[in-house]
């Protein structure tokens, strides 16, 4: 018995963290790069959303996962603009396209399916139920690969920490920003699509819930340390498996009410930040 | 004239021109999606009223974030604080119960709004604290206060404060003596309306801090620190105290907004009730540039805006209310572009 909760505890842990590692690893290439990024929860619903859809006309669970990347990563493209070209400071846009999200994705899906509630569920084969998982060992992959292995991911750094020294060897910082905060809305985005094609079947309004900025809470709980961010994501989707056992256990849940366990990623990070002796947030990161 | 006054302004059309350009994409005619977001607000007295309730709201979020932009602060926590003081004056509210005398109602009234103000100073100086002490980075702070702030006020209405006579999530009404709102010459004047003798508040607010900032040392230093933190340091001016008194005071405004809503319109606390007037506020502290005085102004025109759309639900087929996020996000895309466009031409010349 009990080791049976243990098992599906684990596993819940393991289903509800996805869209989470997404999310944190699209933070990690914005961040890095020096620029602050509060739009991931926008990402993860346009990714959601496009999943969904395209997934619900189109029968298939590919073209899904590449459209919300691809239509998430277009919609970076607003953010780019507006705080690379424009100079725009990236919490007034981050907060606006946060916005932008929220407001758009009911009238589109009123006109679409003529109703700004959820869109219409998906009957996704169980076999495919492995899929997310395969996604995001490719994503976290070329993720490590990117940013530890080639000179890309080296100027990308450079252009968070000391964007001077990457003017001197003749490389634009903010093209190297600009691509780096593509990758982001790209890999979040994929977040969006295993939040509306595996953890549920169907897009719901504001299904996101927060992720986006308890995933921006992991990174800077692990001081913008990837595999530690990674780490600190499995922690709070453990803390949000928890809280759904307890909703379904009664004995429990009056002791500990729900809501406490949701405040868990956002007190830790605070702590975190109380605790630590030194944040090492990227030099140039604003 | 001046290049950047106008900026904000030029932004504001482009970005109003541009959402409703949008809405030809929904099968909408942009013409008339424009005429009712531009005319909607003066259908009725009552239609006015609940626009000048939005402007009372949209005033304070907007000093909130205003204030704290000129010692060079990016407050984003308004939302979270106003959460928290809207439930503490709906707590006090049924809590206190006062005797049948003038005095002894208002001192009750005093101590809920002294009380109010307070939880929301302490709670946006944590975000100080944690600036002061640790060097972390405002913005993180304050999401992170937001969500905590968010699911306390959730809890405690749910488990502790929920009205027994209610389905929804919302406390209960606060006590008779303190709905006197309920029949200020503002409500009766619009029918009825949310507004209330707040936007005079809020007016006054405005003044006052467009005289401390031009005419007080205090003010003073608040802009020195804000344009430069280590040249103001070296004159004197304590980091500290620019850093708490005015994210303190951005913390009394988002508590004025929760004041608004639970004193002066539905005198109990419900979950949600917020159309996330904090973010709002950057919208409108952009448009005026952060002028305290030009801040009456944009958040006046921002309800107007607010309140147009969410008459777009019963007046056009696919358009919802929603549409006043979308309107807001351009907005505010525009302005800020609008304030790189024009002070580039400005160099140049």
């Amino acid at each position: 018995m009990m080791d049976s909760i243990v098992m599906l505890l684990l596993l819940s842990t393991l289903r509800l963290s996805l869209p989470l590692l997404f999310a944190v690893t699209g933070g990690y290439f914005s961040e890095k790069s020096g620029v602050a990024q509060i739009a991931l929860e926008a990402y993860l619903l346009v990714g959601a959303f496009t999943a969904a859809t395209f997934t619900y006309f189109t029968h298939s669970l590919a073209i899904g996962y590449l459209s919300a990347a691809l239509v998430s990563a277009l919609v970076g493209q607003i953010f780019c603009l507006l705080v690379l070209k424009l100079k725009a400071n990236s919490v007034v846009i981050g907060t606006g396209l946060n916005l932008f999200a929220m407001g758009l994705i009911p009238i589109i899906s009123k006109v679409i399916f003529n109703s700004t509630g959820s869109t219409p569920s998906l009957d996704i084969p169980e076999s495919l139920s492995l899929a997310p998982y395969a996604v995001l060992a490719v994503t976290l992959l070329t993720a490590f690969w990117l940013s530890e292995k080639t000179n890309w991911g080296l100027q990308m750094k450079f252009a968070g920490e000391k964007k001077l020294a990457l003017e001197s060897v003749g490389v634009s910082p903010t093209r190297r920003q600009w691509q780096s905060l593509t990758v982001s809305a790209f890999i979040t985005g994929l977040g969006g699509a295993v939040l509306s094609t595996a953890l549920s079947s169907n897009y719901s309004p504001l299904m996101s819930s927060g992720r986006g900025f308890i995933a921006l809470a992991a990174l800077i709980f692990a001081g913008w340390n990837l595999p530690k961010s990674l780490l600190v994501c499995l922690f709070f989707g453990f803390c949000e498996a928890l809280q759904i056992q307890l909703q379904s256990n009664a004995t429990i849940s009056t002791y500990i009410a729900a809501e406490f366990i949701q405040m868990i990623p956002y007190v830790a990070t605070l702590l975190a930040l109380l605790l630590t002796k030194s944040q090492h947030p990227p030099a140039e990161l604003k | 004239m001046n290049a950047k006054l106008i900026s904000p302004w030029v932004g504001l059309v482009f970005g109003l021109v541009l959402s409703c350009g949008l809405s030809f994409f929904f099968g909408e005619s942009p013409v008339q999606v424009f005429k009712i977001l531009t005319t909607s607000f003066f259908n009725s007295k009552f239609d006015l009223g609940l626009t000048l309730f939005y402007t009372t709201c949209l005033i304070f979020s907007g000093l909130a974030f205003a204030l704290p932009m000129k010692a060079g602060l990016f407050h984003i926590g308004s939302e979270g604080q106003l959460i928290i003081s809207a439930l503490t004056a709906a707590y006090l509210g049924t809590a206190i119960a006062p005797f049948q005398h003038a005095a002894s109602v208002a001192i009750s009234v005093f101590v809920i709004v002294a009380l109010t103000l307070l939880i929301g100073a302490l709670s946006a100086s944590v975000i100080a604290l944690f600036k002061v002490y640790k060097q972390a980075h405002e913005v993180v702070v304050a999401i992170m206060m937001n969500f905590i702030l968010a699911a306390l006020a959730t809890w405690a209405t749910v488990n502790k404060l929920q009205s027994p006579t209610s389905q929804n999530p919302e406390t209960a009404l606060i006590g008779e003596s303190f709905q006197f709102l309920k029949n200020d010459f503002l409500k009766t004047y619009f029918e009825n309306s949310p507004v209330s003798v707040f936007l005079f508040v809020a007016l006054l607010c405005c003044v006052l801090l467009y005289f401390i900032e031009n005419r007080t040392l205090i003010g003073a230093q608040v802009r020195a620190f804000g344009q430069n933190p280590h040249a103001a340091e070296r004159l004197g001016i304590s980091p500290k105290k620019i850093l708490f008194l005015s994210l303190s005071l951005a913390g009394v405004f988002s508590a004025f907004i929760g004041l608004t809503e639970v004193l002066g319109n539905t005198f109990q606390y419900k979950i949600g009730f917020s159309p996330q007037y904090g973010f709002l506020g950057i919208a409108v502290s952009l448009l005026a540039q952060q002028n305290f005085i030009g801040i009456i102004g944009s958040a006046f025109l921002m309800a107007c805006l607010h309140k147009g759309a969410s008459d777009l639900d019963l007046e056009t087929e696919h358009m919802t209310r929603d549409f006043s996020r979308v309107l807001q996000a351009i907005i505010i895309f525009s302005v800020a572009a609008s304030y790189y466009i024009f002070n580039r031409k400005r160099d140049k010349s």
